[in-house]
């Protein structure tokens, strides 16, 4: 009995988030418009302004999309389409998708993987995931990110690396898929990294599955955001 | 030609008007001049018609009316867009239809909302680049140049591109099509050993299925659909597959999952319908035809068979004024549609005889029979079956028998329609003369088709062409005579020289050979020959 009323309540939750998303892209296609149409016809602050809210509803349709995609995942019905993809071509994209409030914040984001890289994955799956990690690595940095991709193992790896401080020690010692991010007071969901390892154990080939793990060090020395497919 | 992206002409389709505008101006900053925009399904149909796009961006959700799915497969299916347009589908949600199912139905790339300049610029440039890449595959396939067109594939797939995917699928395809079943396991075998990948899982079991290897088939099939449950081409052709294997309970259960899974999909609906009607679920086929003809309102996929199966399932159901009624339905909405018309005639033909109307029943009849001896259509063997059905309950014994001898004559090597026939004889009370009949029709044939391979071997080209031609007359379906006829009007040419007539008409029968069967074995080599031979002088 209990178990029916959850189902329909995560029904319900799914379907007004779905109604949700089609509204703030009705939002964010307007802003978009008008940030096109008076870019050069408004002063600097108030184009910030409109950056900034443009920005936000981006993370906002992230959170979106990402639950959308478990509740989908969950009941086996996400149209999931492992391919496969050029990993430059998804890590450059991911970039791009950033690329304006980085320049923002004086961050200076580089790609680091062989264009000869191709891999079996699901693109807007692993896209939302890399979105994620790099929205993190935005807000710990100082002012550089890395995102690189190598093939390890028979295994694809791919690293989002920052120059902050790095993961407390708390969080490198629990498992990064468990729910304890959640705070509140911080605003840390735990979402990004529910989402993100639900999408590598998505991703199978034989017995292998992937994997999400976190670490500090890397190219330098911060936080090592890590998705590892199979 | 693949031209450049800043020089193509270019459509945006979206309800929106500031979608509209926000899009032409991503493309004019592109440098993108020729942008024509519409806000509606019907004016985009109404302009594919009339111009050339080289470039269409498309919103999938356009409120009433069609969507940007059901645009695409309608202006593929009238040809107002060929290979070389670029079709990219902008959507809010990702479906299953956008990469899944037959090439002529998915667009060549989607991209997901918000959508921003510099993603859409990206994504662009490198669907112009890959279209760019592909086109020499693609120009040979057009001119079913098929040995060729995997030569070039396979020189390409030498080297991972972005085009891997893609090229290894038109490989995969183009084995099938030309009935090159060995290589085509081997490939698929050999792809699947390095990685479980579902499309080609899939493809492999239709190998399976297409040599009638049905066991192996469904086995493959079902691991696809355990692995992904969403992978619904795998469930078509699991029901197919339970189909041909006499389990007709089980294909309707397969596709009733389906269904429920992606309510939108008209064909797969319609199929659902008649493996109900097949299985004698009678409500389910009914709500099944009734859905079926809702989906198909705005699809290039609507049809005058489900008005027909509907038809025929309220009939069954003894209510037969309904039937006549959605019949009458279906002639308006099909006007023009000869064959729409003979399938209409003939339920209604049952309609009546249901309501005890024989006199009405005879008339509908006649119109029918009128029809399948104008008609150039293929008929249906399913329509002619219901048609011999009515002339045996009206008492006209011998031209049902005629009627059901042509079908035998048409079909002689397919044992799922000689069973079809026979289950029409007796019901018929009529079972051992029908037998007969069978033996007899399908002999006739051995024995015509026997002759003329005589002939040819003996070099009488043109006394072979003579007797399959006349042959041909009694049974225009039957794609082994077409093609014999084919290869010995090649032969002929060999050795007189090219006829361009004769080139035409070996064009023609070609053509009706991949409609009826698209994987009769001599098919490809002729094309070849014929392509060959016509680019001589």
């Amino acid at each position: 009995m209990q178990q029916t009323e959850d189902l329909s309540f995560s029904d319900f939750i799914a379907s007004s988030i779905h109604d949700m998303k089609n509204s703030l892209n009705i939002q964010v296609g307007f802003l978009e418009h008008l940030m096109h149409s008076y870019h050069d016809k408004v002063d600097s602050s108030t184009l910030d302004q409109l950056g900034h809210t443009i920005y936000e509803a981006g993370r906002m349709n992230v959170n979106l999309v990402q639950i959308l995609s478990l509740y989908k995942l969950g009941n086996s019905i996400y149209p999931i389409d492992i391919s496969e993809r050029s990993v430059t071509e998804v890590l450059e994209e991911v970039v791009l998708q950033n690329q304006s409030i980085m320049k923002h914040k004086g961050i200076e984001i580089i790609v680091d993987c062989a264009p000869s890289h191709y891999w079996y994955f699901d693109r807007d799956l692993v896209g939302g995931v890399l979105v994620n990690a790099l929205n993190n690595a935005y807000n710990y940095t100082q002012d550089k990110i890395r995102i690189a991709a190598d093939i390890r193992d028979g295994q694809l790896e791919i690293r989002v690396e920052d120059n902050g401080k790095g993961y407390p020690a708390r969080m490198l010692n629990e498992n990064v898929d468990c729910n304890k991010g959640i705070n509140f007071s911080t605003g840390s969901t735990g979402l990004g990294f529910y989402f993100s390892s639900r999408v590598a154990a998505m991703h199978k080939n034989g017995e292998r599955q992937g994997v999400l793990t976190i670490e500090n060090g890397g190219a330098y020395g911060g936080g090592c955001f890590v998705l590892t497919l199979p | 030609m693949t031209i450049s992206l800043s020089q193509s002409s270019t459509l945006v389709i979206d309800d929106f008007q500031s979608m509209r505008s926000m899009i032409m101006g991503f493309l004019k900053s592109m440098g993108v001049t020729n942008i024509s925009n519409v806000g509606t399904a019907r004016e985009a149909l109404e302009l594919l018609s009339s111009k050339k796009f080289d470039l269409v961006i498309c919103d999938y959700n356009l409120g009433q009316g069609q969507n940007g799915q059901q645009i695409l497969e309608e202006a593929r299916h009238k040809r107002y867009i060929g290979h070389s347009t670029v079709w990219m589908m902008v959507t809010a949600e990702k479906t299953m239809d956008m990469f899944m199912g037959a090439a002529e139905a998915k667009p060549d790339d989607y991209l997901l909302k918000p959508v921003t300049e510099a993603m859409l610029s990206s994504r662009l440039n490198k669907l112009f680049e890959k279209k760019r890449t592909l086109e020499p595959v693609e120009k040979a396939v057009k001119s079913r140049n098929y040995a060729h067109a995997i030569k070039l594939c396979e020189a390409q797939l030498a080297t991972p591109s972005a085009n891997t995917q893609e090229l290894q699928r038109i490989k995969s395809d183009l084995l099938i099509n030309s009935g090159d079943f060995a290589t085509a396991k081997t490939f698929l075998g050999g792809l699947l050993a390095v990685r479980n990948i579902p499309w080609v899982k899939t493809s492999l079991g239709k190998v399976l299925y297409l040599s009638k290897d049905y066991l192996k088939a469904r086995e493959l099939f079902e691991e696809v659909l355990q692995e992904n449950k969403m992978y619904l081409e795998a469930a078509d052709w699991l029901a197919k597959t339970l189909d041909a294997l006499g389990e007709n309970a089980l294909a309707q259960s397969v596709l009733e999952k389906a269904m429920a899974l992606s309510p939108n999909a008209t064909q797969r609906q319609q199929s659902l319908a008649d493996a109900a009607l097949k299985n004698g679920a009678l409500e389910l086929a009914q709500s099944a035809y009734e859905k079926a003809i809702k989906l198909g309102e705005f699809s290039v996929h609507k049809n005058a068979a489900t008005f027909a199966g509907l038809a025929k399932v309220l009939t069954v159901q003894d209510d037969p004024e309904q039937a006549l009624k959605i019949l009458s339905r279906s002639r308006s909405e099909f006007k023009d549609d000869a064959a729409a018309a003979l399938q209409t005639a003939v339920a209604e033909s049952l309609a009546h005889y249901k309501l005890g109307d024989t006199e009405q029943a005879l008339v509908s009849l006649q119109e029918a029979e009128a029809l399948i001896g104008a008609s150039e259509q293929d008929t249906s063997v399913g329509t002619t079956l219901d048609m011999a059905h009515m002339m045996f309950q009206l008492g006209q014994k011998e031209k049902a028998c005629g009627l059901l001898e042509s079908v035998v004559r048409n079909n002689h090597e397919n044992r799922s329609v000689l069973q079809r026939v026979e289950t029409a004889f007796e019901d018929a009370g009529m079972a051992e003369e029908g037998l007969a009949l069978i033996q007899k029709a399908t002999k006739e044939v051995i024995d015509t088709n026997n002759q003329g391979v005589a002939l040819a071997n003996e070099g009488k080209f043109e006394e072979g062409i003579r007797l399959i031609r006349k042959a041909l007359q009694a049974m225009p379906n039957n794609d082994l005579m077409m093609t014999n006829l084919c290869g010995m009007m090649i032969g002929t040419m060999h050795r007189t020289g090219k006829d361009d007539r004769m080139l035409f008409e070996a064009g023609e029968l070609l053509e009706r050979v991949s409609r009826i069967n698209p994987v009769n074995k001599k098919y490809h080599q002729y094309v070849t020959l014929l392509g060959k031979m016509s680019a001589t002088d």
